[in-house]
């Protein structure tokens, strides 16, 4: 390495790690530059903390926010989730999924930024309890606590009404990738009084073809909106002219984000669920 | 080994693929009886069986005479007309091209707008993509080689691109997985949309059994021989195109068979290049749909896709070939 550049990039470092030292001093306190490094943990994060402490979200966040909170992520500043953004935003907490690239943490360290990871969650239990821990690590504990118990109302009271007869459902936009046993899509089914035809023991997403579908032959077809971002070829393949035909007035539409993101809307897509199989006609079965 | 009678390896090879389209009606991830599956076909009503073979089965095995038919043939031409082995239906670009078109409607997101987009934008690449390699290589079977390698090499550079700015996770996902080939989920939409295109080409492919034969002799003598040698060229890139770029926008790069065909019929009809094409038409289809059959019994969670099962069988017959041209070797 020439000498100057070694030079520039020593005292890049001695930058970063005084940096790092006066921010150590304040870590105790609750911290005021939230930094979420994940689409899940940003909509957690604009409905748990105090929108002033948020200091950015990822690029992801505006257009998944738009359907559940109009306007929440407006005017935080957006990051790509690289460690160059860690920098530039000097957060003193971040929020990450856990599978961030390991120079992430390294750079967390150097800005003296506390990581705090959020696993994924895959039922309604998992999503209590990263709100409470989200709550918890950003100061925040009551709110946490409200979005808990509007959450589990919301699942109490659709336990308290079962529906007149439990529907056979699956998650279907093209056979690929279906989610079934251990997913929060067939979490969010089941709390919405149906049954996932999907839920085979062992595999939380597994092929799921036509033929299949057509045998099962469920009461209605799910399908996730483009809400996550472009729409895709799974949607091209759902319209497979048997599909269209059989299940023509029959497919529901779900709001992605919530079934991708443990959240405390997750129980509203239940509810949104139960709605959408309540309106539907009688209909007769193959034989 | 000796020749077989001329009219022998058609007709065994023709027996091979009737009992694999019969097969592959009768085999599926759902287990219907075959009498539930001869009253669905018989009598179409709204029943299980009826649906699965006119709407499912029927389509998809089809396709699979289809494209197995136009890729066979397709190496078996190529094969002759560049006297070279090696030569398979993806070395003029076609296939690249043919799968960055399909990727680039993946890419945009154009599939929810109309549901052929991506097979459609898929054809259009083939197309482009030949058209390029014919604006370059059609003076010699040499710049023609290199020209499709050059085209190939140019899609796939613009493929990686694509996989690189993907617009999400999902769709990178999407793309390669499109590229891996399969018959699921095609109907006669998908049918209906190749199926003009695969048989004009085969035909164009057809009728060039009497210039590959004097081929064999090498160009200056065939010309001498009557053969228009440049109008060939033009007239396989065409067959080729149309055949097998159709054939891949609908299913997906579907590798060997164009390549493994060709060389399985060769020992049984003597090495006179014209009288392979039929039989490697029909070998193509039947290994074609061996391999749908493939994933649609072998039992994994997610679904085997086309392409790896042709790979995993075709990789090993390189190794064949090699031995096989070691021992004739002194």
């Amino acid at each position: 390495m020439r000498p100057v550049l070694r030079c520039a990039v020593l005292a890049m470092l001695a930058v970063l790690a005084a940096g790092g030292c006066a921010r150590a001093a304040a870590e105790r306190a609750a911290p005021r530059r939230i930094m979420s490094l994940n689409l899940c943990t940003d909509l957690l994060l604009l409905q748990i903390a105090p929108r002033a402490r948020i200091a950015s979200v990822t690029f992801l966040a505006p257009q998944a926010a738009r359907a559940l909170f109009p306007g929440a992520a407006d005017g935080i500043p957006l990051n790509h989730g690289s460690a160059e953004d860690i920098i530039n935003i000097r957060p003193d907490l971040i929020l990450d999924s856990g599978l961030g690239a390991p120079l992430t943490r390294t750079m967390a360290r150097r800005v003296g930024a506390r990581i705090v990871e959020v696993k994924d969650a895959n039922n309604f239990d998992d999503i209590r309890q990263i709100v409470r821990q989200i709550g918890e690590a950003v100061g925040a504990p009551m709110r946490a606590k409200a979005l808990i118990a509007r959450m589990d109302a919301t699942l109490a009271r659709l336990a308290a009404h079962p529906p007149r007869r439990r529907l056979r459902v699956v998650a279907w936009s093209g056979g690929s990738a279906v989610p079934g046993k251990g997913s929060l899509t067939d979490a969010i089914i089941t709390a919405a009084g149906a049954v996932n035809i999907a839920a085979r023991p062992g595999t939380a997403e597994s092929s799921f073809g036509v033929e299949e579908l057509l045998a099962a032959d469920p009461d209605a077809l799910l399908f996730g909106g483009a809400t996550l971002g472009q729409p895709s070829l799974l949607t091209d393949e759902g319209q497979h002219r048997a599909v269209r035909r059989r299940f023509a007035g029959r497919r529901i539409a779900y709001n992605d984000v919530a079934h991708t993101c443990g959240l405390p809307q997750s129980a509203d897509s239940a509810a949104a669920l139960r709605r959408a199989f309540d309106a539907l006609p009688p209909r007769r079965p193959l034989r | 080994m000796r020749p077989l009678p001329r009219f022998l390896m058609p007709a065994l090879a023709g027996l091979a693929l009737l009992a694999a389209a019969v097969g592959s009606l009768f085999l599926g991830r759902v287990n219907i009886s075959p009498a539930d599956l001869w009253a669905g076909i018989v009598a179409p009503q709204a029943s299980l069986a009826g649906l699965v073979v006119s709407e499912l089965r029927l389509p998809r095995a089809v396709l699979a005479i289809l494209v197995g038919g136009a890729l066979g043939l397709s190496g078996a031409v190529l094969q002759g007309l560049l006297r070279n082995p090696l030569a398979e239906p993806g070395l003029l670009g076609v296939t690249n091209g043919a799968a960055l078109g399909a990727v680039i409607a993946i890419y945009f997101g154009l599939a929810h707008v109309f549901a052929l987009a991506t097979p459609l934008l898929g054809l259009a690449g083939a197309m482009a993509a030949g058209a390029l390699t014919f604006a370059f290589g059609r003076t010699s079977s040499l710049t023609l080689i290199l020209a499709g390698a050059a085209v190939s090499s140019l899609m796939a550079a613009f493929l990686a691109m694509a996989l690189n700015f993907a617009p999400s996770p999902y769709a990178a996902y999407e793309m390669s997985i499109w590229m891996l080939g399969s018959f699921a989920e095609k109907s006669w939409d998908h049918v209906l949309l190749a199926a003009p295109f695969i048989v004009g080409g085969m035909a164009i492919l057809a009728v060039q059994g009497r210039a590959i034969d004097a081929l064999t002799l090498g160009e200056a003598q065939a010309e001498s021989l009557g053969v228009a040698v440049d109008r060939t060229r033009v007239l396989v890139l065409l067959g080729v195109g149309l055949a097998v770029g159709a054939a891949t926008s609908v299913v997906g790069s579907v590798g060997f068979i164009g390549l493994v065909a060709p060389h399985l019929v060769r020992p049984f009809v003597g090495h006179q290049p014209s009288r392979t094409l039929l039989p490697s038409t029909l070998l193509g289809a039947t290994l074609l749909l061996l391999a749908d059959i493939g994933t649609r019994v072998i039992p994994t969670n997610t679904e085997l896709r086309l392409g790896v099962i042709t790979s995993l069988v075709g990789a090993p017959f390189f190794f064949w070939l090699l031995v096989r041209l070691r021992r004739m070797a002194p």
